[in-house]
């Protein structure tokens, strides 16, 4: 017992160090985004104060003189004439605050309360889409596989289809024929103009009309991904020896289906983590063909702009929730594959 | 225990059959380990398949009947096999336990699993504690019983999966080459387990198949070679490694290694010639194109069965020397 005791310690400090180490790659790497996150927005050609001046000018009116000196005012209130080095440790010290800037364009707004409002409708768009996409897609996968015959040879096309389409196709297709042609669903928007938001009952049946379409449209891309690679890897489990030797003794058919199935998720709990990480940015193409209120148009009007502090705001958020997922990716594999755990802890 | 006319042929997507196991038959006493000896691509492996009923898609038993302690059950057609007998009549000893075991499993998960599928109503921990029980009675460590697969080394992987087969006291053991992957001290623990399996009446009898002669030589009481799916020659261990009668048997252990000092010396002679294609056997005697006795009418005519029960042979040359008293057999 003594002995065992010893090796389950060591187990777990090795274990721990892993951990240890995997947070350091963490940090390092988040450093280096952080650093790539300041550096890449000012390297898109143009400057923003010249595109809002531009604006203004456009309107007439402005004396060339009044322009300048709001130019040398706009320059100063984002720090813009100061040098790269001190603007980002301005920039790495309001990060610190939780404070990440003014917007550019929709001056005097705060890139976080931007963030906020907009937040809300990508992970409510995406995250039931994900799961129940993930969730359907393995499950057809694995049926696939294991009944064969017409259902495999139905869905494997199918899915085959839907997954090698491009999916901005895809999703003007579904908005042409349901919402143009036949008028069953609005064209765009997060719900009607009509209605202003609130807990009430109008405002919610308008987000679910207009939530329907690029629902739909990102579970059927997910859908299609996901069975194949679960149908694949099914297939070859199927082959393996110790579904034979099981059967062999008697096992029955719905516990090898679940060896099975825990064997050829692996790879899935993968995509799934990485998903959800990339969730943050929002579907970019779904969210500018349905005109949907998240971050992913948010982000395309900022680059659009060139609005930097949203967009390094945004880049931001997305870099750490991917950062977040592949660690417990990392983390999270160990324990579900007792392989993959025995050599993190060292044991081979 | 008997097998009756087995006939196993894959089908092929296109052309004819393989007749990988043709009109085999034998029977196995009691206590007994029944080796099967021959080389790759004979069909001992298909034959594995069809005891321990575990055939695939693609191979389609054409005939044959299997009759293990008063019951019987026909192999051939859609095989109505009780589920009972899985495990609990006929188990099988795999050729890898490297891949046998589902990696994501603890060994006593896997047991649940096993014996539960037959004692649907026992409680897991009783099942558990069976297996413990089982493993010290073996001398086996009990700690595998919370391992994984990976954890364990091949030897003792292998031998796990020997005591799972046999933990629901199968009546017939099929180890399909379980040590080809063992290196020789794995391979003695194994062969030990084994007679220990036996000795304790936790299997009833045992087919040892292998291409590995002199192995056999250490673990089986009687020997049945196979040539290109046949049964060429049957016998007491004794009988075919002193007096091999068969040309393809004698062919085979003059082939064979041994560290005897006295034939340490001797000439290794191989076979000449290859394993014919099973799709297009050669007629008359598979083996006549590279025996070195073939008579006129081996490539004519399938050989008489010659002998007596527990003592036969399948040759023309055999019978043309009936000076040696064999006789045919009626099957």
């Amino acid at each position: 017992m003594q002995g065992l005791l010893t090796v389950y310690g060591e187990n777990m400090s090795k274990f721990q160090q892993y951990i240890l180490n995997k947070v350091f790659w963490f940090l390092f790497a988040f450093l280096i985004a952080l650093i790539a996150n300041f550096i890449l927005p000012r390297l898109i050609p143009g400057n923003p104060v010249d595109a809002i001046i531009g604006q203004m000018s456009s309107g007439g009116g402005v004396s060339g003189e009044a322009l300048e000196k709001v130019y040398a005012a706009y320059i100063a209130e984002f720090g813009l004439d100061k040098p790269l080095g001190e603007q980002f440790l301005t920039y790495i010290g309001r990060i610190a605050q939780g404070d990440l800037g003014v917007s550019f364009a929709r001056s005097p707004a705060r890139v976080q309360e931007l963030i906020a409002e907009a937040l809300p409708w990508t992970i409510a768009l995406q995250l039931p889409a994900i799961l129940i996409g993930w969730t359907l897609g393995n499950l057809l996968g694995v049926l696939a596989a294991y009944k064969k015959g017409w259902l495999d040879r139905a869905l494997f096309p199918t899915f085959m289809f839907t997954s090698s389409m491009p999916y901005y196709c895809l999703s003007i297709l579904l908005l042409y024929f349901l919402a143009v042609y036949l008028r069953i669903f609005p064209a765009g928007g997060g719900y009607s103009y009509a209605v202003s938001p609130g807990f009430n009952w109008t405002f919610i049946t308008s987000a679910l009309e207009h939530y329907f379409l690029p629902f739909v449209s990102l579970v059927i891309i997910f859908v299609g991904g996901q069975a194949l690679g679960m149908r694949a890897m099914s297939i070859y489990e199927l082959d393996a020896d110790y579904v034979r030797f099981s059967r062999s003794l008697g096992v029955g058919d719905n516990r090898i289906i679940f060896y099975i199935f825990r064997n050829a998720m692996l790879p899935q709990v993968t995509g799934l983590a990485l998903a959800i990480g990339s969730l943050v940015s929002g579907a970019l193409i779904t969210e500018i063909v349905f005109g949907y209120p998240g971050v992913g148009t948010l982000l395309f009007r900022s680059i659009r702009q060139s609005d930097y502090p949203v967009i390094q705001g945004i880049t931001l958020f997305i870099m750490i929730a991917v950062l977040l997922a592949n660690f417990f990716v990392d983390i999270a594999y160990g324990y579900i594959d007792p392989r993959i755990r025995a050599r993190t802890a060292g044991e081979r | 225990m008997i097998v009756k006319n087995v006939k196993a042929y894959y089908v092929t997507r296109s052309g004819p059959e393989v007749k990988a196991v043709d009109d085999v038959s034998f029977s196995i006493r009691d206590g007994e380990v029944f080796g099967i000896v021959g080389e790759s691509g004979c069909g001992k492996s298909t034959l594995a398949a069809v005891m321990s009923l575990t055939a695939g898609r693609m191979l389609k038993i054409k005939s044959g009947e299997m009759t293990l302690d008063s019951h019987t059950v026909a192999l051939s057609g859609p095989i109505k096999v009780p589920k009972d007998w899985h495990g609990k009549l006929v188990a099988l000893l795999p050729q890898q336990s490297m891949n046998s075991l589902n990696p994501t499993a603890r060994m006593r998960n896997f047991i649940v699993d096993v014996v539960r599928a037959h004692h649907p109503l026992m409680h897991p921990d009783e099942a558990v504690r069976q297996a413990r029980e089982r493993l010290e009675q073996l001398a086996l460590p009990v700690r595998v019983l919370d391992s994984y697969p990976h954890q364990l080394s091949g030897g003792m992987r292998q031998r796990v999966v020997a005591v799972i087969s046999t933990l629901l006291n199968p009546k017939l053991l099929i180890a399909d080459e379980p040590t080809s992957a063992l290196d020789v001290s794995s391979q003695r623990q194994l062969i030990q387990l084994i007679q220990q399996l036996l000795e304790r009446g936790f299997i009833t009898r045992t087919v040892y198949i292998t291409h590995d002669l002199p192995m056999l030589r250490n673990i089986a009481h009687r020997i049945a070679v196979m040539y290109a799916g046949k049964v060429v020659e049957v016998g007491t261990t004794e009988e075919i490694i002193e007096q091999p009668t068969h040309p393809y048997t004698q062919a085979l252990i003059a082939s064979t290694l041994d560290l005897d000092p006295q034939l340490r010396g001797r000439q290794i002679e191989g076979i000449s010639g290859a394993p014919p294609d099973l799709r297009y056997p050669p007629s008359g005697c598979r083996f006549h194109p590279r025996c070195s006795r073939a008579l006129e009418i081996c490539s004519r005519e399938e050989p008489p069965i010659l002998g007596e029960e527990g003592r036969l042979v399948a040759c023309w040359w055999v019978q043309e020397q009936s000076g040696k008293g064999y006789r045919e057999v009626e099957q």
